[in-house]
């Protein structure tokens, strides 16, 4: 349905003082801290509502998936940010959470010969293997005699952060202060224009009734108007809330039986902590537009197990390993061991692996049977699984961060440390220095405009560690634009010097760099070969990616039943994934004639869960009940609109459902 | 028709779904593995009374619809924040195990106990709704005992349909044997129903109707009655996930046309 | 000493139904198990001779009997009079009942009245040197426990389809008449019939030799791209009718009505099986494009010989939890199928 016809529509209104978009580590540090100063010991209001007079702010946060915890990823943190809200933080009472124990960072080489290996790593691994014998070498596994100090979190944490969000949303809402709704997509934010003309829009509205004066971010991206200076039109807009999803409608938003407008939450300030691929942050991205010399272009699918170890593993709690070259040169890994023979473990694929079929999943596999790996993980099995986009720009990514009436917090505000591998930490803190400042400002009865959030809580951002080691890594990544050797040695310059000294240039978009099959198998598979196969693997409605690995010798996936499972019982008895009815599709192809031109499909080969298949006349289709809202559809889309090359045919909207397991 | 009914829903929390569940032994009997840890929702069938029994009050102003729930306070207030944006409802917490493994008599014990600790509860108005069984004991025998403490005498169990005449009688479908329902009419109040699916969608997240539930539902937890079950003289030698592994025998060459003739050769078997 | 009753009630021709003699054979079975122990039958019903001398033969030293107009009805407060009055008349400790939609409405609430117990979903009994323990699901069928209670009396209701009949032979059996006194209080319901669904409806049916079970497959794209909703309709319609077979289906088929998606229109949630449905007994089944692993293959854990049909190999129905599974369209060996049943008839 479009926005015309969605403007038409009688919504009701609910009016708080604040509304945060998305619980995640950052919302989730924002109101622990919020929540704990705003009502007094004797239980009165420390500060008091402006939209119910006499109680303390009415704080709302609302989530997209169906539970918190839901849909995040394992991670293994330094916390110094978590620490600091809670000083006396009993990892006990957190599952799955240990400290950090042996830490390992491993190159693995190919037992197969199927990896596509550059000149310079053949030879480095040609050297290795006659060398073994004097190296940390086992198991077609090279430990790295040293790493530098930066990649290290000794000190820190082993969690699941699915987990550690379910503790942490149970301590913000026991203070009874604050409101997180699950299940509660946010479809757009509500954006009012500082004409004259519409300033009846900031009166109090009826409860009922399109606010007026009020323009919306749009879930598909606005075309702008031809020689329009976007950043000046808009600089005085002012974010006045937010929009729920409409419920009750099909796969396009038209309405059904029990159709139920999503309801305009009105409120002074909005928190847009909604991830790197959140449809909030998007819509402010395109209406105020990403500040000069800023933009998205860096992105990794992360795609994660967590498996019950063999009785017999010799993996301690704490156990850290990463690991780089295998499945291909460009796909990292991680394994974290966490208490009771409990592992998460997985792979990065990043935006800068130049193959048209990266697929995460079977990719995934093939790493867990690494012989390094397989020892420990043989005899395992498969208690959660789930992928999640990694926004990897960091600070090159930072949008603006604040406007009148909202704030931006978290991953989606370029906070994460793409040289440390660090993002938990770093978003958590972002929460709690935006919290230390809408506190500030709530208690010398300041509103959220652009000039005191900038005064407060930029400023405390600009001021922290966040921000020092977030400069140091802004450079350190740029190398991997030009391969995965020159990219290791840019981040370990970067570090080593402190950010003084990088590697590489200017990031492009993801579309430039992605080459059709054809090309990209060139002189390995013939053209026709590949037609055809793509002709078969569209018959059958499946993705092109299996029969190319195979093709290029790739080994079969033995599969038995634990760990080794297809890609739809990982869905399954993994995810658990799920999709509530009565939603429109959130994945939309927006230009048909797009995708109908499109030569590599790679939305089909790249998606985490098979959601994407082959469809009618070149356009494919999504399957909701599939998606686990990891989001890389978004960023590989090798078409760009035509109005915005930053962008491409791909709408990533507000969507329920997906991932049901609180464990990764 | 005029009348004002008081509907105390039962419904407890059970692992969402999907989960994988696995029995491990505990010092107090079996449990989960990962029991805390596992997402839950409202127990699914209790859910449907849940429901319909919102959509009764709706329709008989002057109303209200109680919803009783025993689990650990933590994974309650979880699934609260669920359930709290789909039907306005007055929380009564009871904090204690929420496991399948514990005894139906005991847990009816306490709902009943929560129940007519209600203040202003009135028999000749009360309707006592719950899940004809539950996704965890999945015993359906919790509702029985918790009417039979109660006092009511009028008890339905598998029920999909409930009308209410202008004479303020009651018309129940339930479930029975062969796909058939039963029609029974009740001439009125106390009455306990256990249902099955009933015909109601979900409702739609409503966030004014979770801004109000909260004002209930918090402090409710809060002040949530903490609950300990004895089991005594029940002890299980065992609680195992079945053996079920089967052979699989995998037929993948055949034609369409041979494979429909082994089917029917083997229906006809 | 354990006195075990079994408790039946009669069906409205006056007769036993099978559920209940194979509760009969679980007390029979038990009773010979347990060296110090008598065997009573109790039944309700408007009239139980024809009933008791049906299994007259059986070794129950007593037979006790709640008869009347008012307890034909399957009725909440009269039948737990009944049952109250015959486990109070025989002394009953252990109570073996079928677990019939009657039975299953009443007997927690008459175990709550004798201080008793009752376990539910029963699948086995057994006694080891007088002990008894009970076999029963938990968690919808995905486990099952082994428990033994001290209290009594100890109601168990069997599961029907789980254990065999008693194939005791007739004769004239001498029954107790317990009279109950019932109140005006006990009559505020009546049961005013039965709404059996259409003639053409497709439910699931437990007296069907095979229950055909439809996944989400049949709605979606096929080889061609396109859904062929109208004709998985077709065929599976034309297999019910001729094959008379049961129908259960996957959630995710039955759920996707509330999406505005094409869907199978006889479908409602009294064919779902699985976790969140029905786990019918059946001595066959086939399943369809099925898609799915735990929890959704417990829809057939109680189906003794399982075949699947898919086009994937994979099939979380199938690897481990067929016999056999034949990787082909099920569009065209059901269309097939047809064809040859329809030349058979």
């Amino acid at each position: 349905m479009d926005d015309g016809v969605q403007t038409q529509i009688e919504r009701q209104r609910m009016d708080a003082d604040i509304v945060c978009v998305g619980f995640g580590p950052a919302t989730a540090g924002f109101l622990a801290t919020l929540s704990k100063q705003l009502v007094n010991a004797d239980g009165t209001p420390a500060i008091e509502s402006a939209v119910m007079p006499g109680l303390p702010p009415q704080v709302l946060c609302y989530e997209r998936s169906d539970d918190i915890g839901f849909g995040v990823s394992g991670v293994v943190t330094k916390a110094r940010a978590l620490r600091a809200t809670f000083p006396d933080l009993d990892q006990a009472q957190i599952p799955m959470a240990t400290p950090v124990g042996e830490e390992k960072v491993l190159y693995l080489l190919d037992p197969h010969g199927a990896s596509r290996r550059s000149a310079a790593l053949r030879l480095a691994d040609a050297f290795i293997r006659a060398f073994q014998w004097m190296l940390p070498f086992e198991q077609h596994g090279l430990k790295l005699p040293w790493t530098p100090p930066f990649l290290h979190k000794h000190g820190g944490m082993v969690l699941s952060l699915g987990q550690f969000m379910q503790w942490a949303g149970a301590q913000v809402q026991a203070t009874g202060t604050v409101q997180i709704w699950p299940g509660t997509p946010v479809a757009k934010i509500l954006i009012e224009d500082a004409n004259p003309n519409m300033a009846q829009a900031s009166s109090p509205a009826s409860s009922a009734g399109v606010s007026p004066g009020v323009s919306i971010g749009s879930g598909a991206l606005p075309q702008p108007a031809a020689g329009t200076d976007c950043a000046t039109l808009t600089s005085r807009s002012k974010v006045v809330g937010v929009r729920l999803l409409d419920q009750g409608v099909d796969k396009k938003g038209n309405p059904l039986e029990g159709f139920t407008p999503g309801m305009d939450i009105r409120a002074a300030l909005t928190v847009v902590g909604d991830g790197p691929i959140g449809p909030i942050g998007q819509q402010l991205e395109a209406h105020f537009d990403m500040p000069h010399d800023h933009h998205k272009r860096d992105w990794a699918v992360g795609m994660k197990f967590v498996v019950d170890l063999p009785e017999n593993t010799a993996l301690k709690p704490g156990t850290v390993l990463h690991t780089f070259g295998y499945p291909e040169p460009e796909i990292f890994g991680f394994l974290y061991v966490h208490p009771e023979r409990v592992a998460s473990l997985g792979i990065f694929v990043p935006s800068w692996f130049d193959s048209p079929v990266r697929t995460a999943y079977r990719y995934l596999q093939h790493w867990m049977l690494h012989p390094y790996l397989w020892r420990y993980l043989q005899g395992g099995k498969l208690r959660s699984w789930g992928a999640k986009t990694l926004g990897e720009s960091g600070r090159r990514g930072e949008p603006h961060l604040v406007g009148d009436g909202y704030a931006r917090i978290g991953e989606g505000s370029g906070s994460t440390n793409v040289l440390t591998g660090s993002g938990v930490d770093e978003a958590w803190a972002t929460g709690t220095q935006l919290a230390e400042a809408v506190l500030e400002l709530l208690k010398v009865k300041k509103s959220f405009t652009k000039e005191n959030l900038e005064a407060t809580y930029v400023k405390r951002r600009r001021a922290s560690w966040v921000e020092r080691e977030a400069r140091v890594a802004e450079k350190s990544r740029d190398g991997f634009q030009q391969g995965v050797v020159r990219g290791l040695m840019g981040m370990a310059l970067a570090g080593l010097t402190k950010g003084k000294l990088t590697l590489g240039g200017e990031p492009v978009q993801p579309w430039k760099r992605i080459p059709s099959p054809e090309e990209y198998y060139r002189g390995k598979i013939p053209v026709a070969e590949i037609q055809k196969l793509r002709k078969e693997c569209t018959i059958k409605g499946v993705s092109l990616h299996g029969v190319l690995m195979d093709r290029l010798g790739w080994p079969a996936i033995p599969f038995d039943g634990q760990l080794l499972v297809s890609h739809q019982d990982a869905l399954l008895m993994g995810g658990k994934v799920q999709a509530p009815p009565g939603y429109a599709d959130h994945v939309v192809f927006l230009y048909p004639e797009l995708c109908q031109k499109c030569g590599t499909k790679i939305c089909i080969e790249a998606c985490s869960g098979q959601a994407i298949a082959p469809g009618e006349n070149g356009v494919p289709n999504f399957d909701r009940e599939k998606c686990v809202h990891c989001g890389a559809c978004l960023w590989n889309c090798s078409q760009p609109l035509p109005y915005d090359s930053e962008r491409g045919n791909i709408a990533f909207r507000a969507g329920t459902g997906g991932l049901h397991s609180a464990e990764n | 028709m005029n009348t004002v009914y008081q509907i105390v829903v039962c419904a407890g929390i059970v692992p969402d779904p999907l989960q994988t569940l696995e029995p491990v032994a505990s010092p107090s009997g079996p449990a989960l593995k990962n029991e805390m840890m596992l997402p839950a929702v409202l127990d699914p069938w209790a859910s449907h009374s849940l429901y319909e029994a919102a959509n009764l009050a709706k329709h008989l102003p002057g109303s209200k619809v109680w919803l009783v729930s025993l689990g650990p306070k933590a994974k309650l207030q979880q699934v609260m924040m669920t359930v709290a944006q789909k039907v306005p409802f007055e929380l009564v917490a009871l904090d204690g195990p929420g496991g399948g493994f514990t005894e139906a008599a005991e847990v009816a014990a306490m709902l009943a106990e929560a129940i007519q600790a209600i203040p202003g509860l009135d028999k000749s108005k009360l309707l006592v709704f719950g899940g004809w069984e539950s996704a965890s004991r999945g015993a359906g025998a919790t509702m029985q005992m918790v009417g039979e403490r109660l006092g009511i005498m009028d008890q339905f169990q598998g029920v999909d349909e409930l009308k209410i005449a202008a004479d303020g009688s009651l018309e129940i479908l339930e479930r029975i044997e062969g796909g058939k329902h039963q029609i029974s009419k009740c001439a009125g109040l106390p009455a306990l129903l256990g249902w099955a699916t009933g015909n109601l969608p979900e409702p739609k997240n409503n966030p004014q109707i979770g801004m109000v539930n909260m004002r209930t539902v918090m402090p409710a937890l809060q002040k949530a009655k903490p609950v300990k079950f004895a089991g005594d003289g029940l002890s299980f030698v065992n609680v195992a996930l079945p053996k079920q592994l089967r052979e699989t025998r995998i037929v993948k060459d055949k034609s369409p046309d041979d494979v429909a003739k082994e089917i029917i050769e083997w229906i006809k078997k | 000493m354990e006195t075990i009753l079994l408790l039946a009630h009669t069906e409205t021709d006056g007769s036993l139904a099978q559920s209940a003699r194979e509760a009969l054979h679980v007390a029979a079975t038990l009773h010979k198990s347990v060296a110090v122990s008598q065997l009573v039958v109790g039944l309700i019903g408007e009239n139980v001779q024809s009933a008791a001398d049906a299994i007259a033969a059986c070794p129950a030293t007593k037979y006790f009997g709640v008869i009347g107009k008012d307890f034909s009805q399957s009725r909440y407060a009269t039948d737990t009079a009944a049952a109250e009055a015959i486990c109070r008349t025989s002394g009953a400790t252990v109570v073996v009942a079928p677990a019939t939609s009657r039975w299953n409405r009443v007997l927690a609430g008459v175990a709550q009245r004798l201080g008793g117990h009752v376990d539910t979903h029963i699948n086995g009994v057994s006694a080891n040197d007088g002990k008894i323990a009970v076999n029963r699901w938990y968690y919808r069928q995905r486990m099952e426990a082994v428990l033994n209670r001290k209290q009594r009396p100890w109601f168990m209701l069997i599961d029907p389809g789980s254990q065999p009949a008693c194939q005791s032979r007739s004769g004239t059996a001498s029954i107790k008449n317990v009279v109950v006194e019932l109140s005006d209080a006990c009559k505020r319901t009546t049961v005013i019939g039965v709404r059996e669904p259409a003639a053409d409806a497709q439910t699931i049916r437990p007296d069907a030799q095979l229950l055909f079970v439809t996944g989400a497959g049949w709605t979606k794209k096929q080889a061609d791209g396109q859904p062929h909703v109208p004709e998985a309709e077709k065929l599976i319609r034309g297999f019910l009718q001729l094959s008379r077979a049961s129908l259960g289906s996957s959630k995710s088929l039955v759920d996707q009505s509330g999406e505005g998606q094409a869907i199978l229109s006889f479908l409602s949630h009294l064919n779902q099986i699985g976790q969140t449905g029905a786990t019918p007994r059946h001595p066959k089944g086939l399943s369809t494009c099925c898609h799915g692993e735990e929890p959704h293959t417990v829809g057939w854990r109680f189906v003794a010989e399982r075949r699947a049909i898919n086009l994937d190999p994979n099939c979380g129905w199938a690897r481990g939890k067929a016999d056999v599974l034949y990787v082909a369209d099920a569009f065209k060996v059901m269309t097939k199928v047809n064809e040859l049943l329809a030349a058979k008839t």
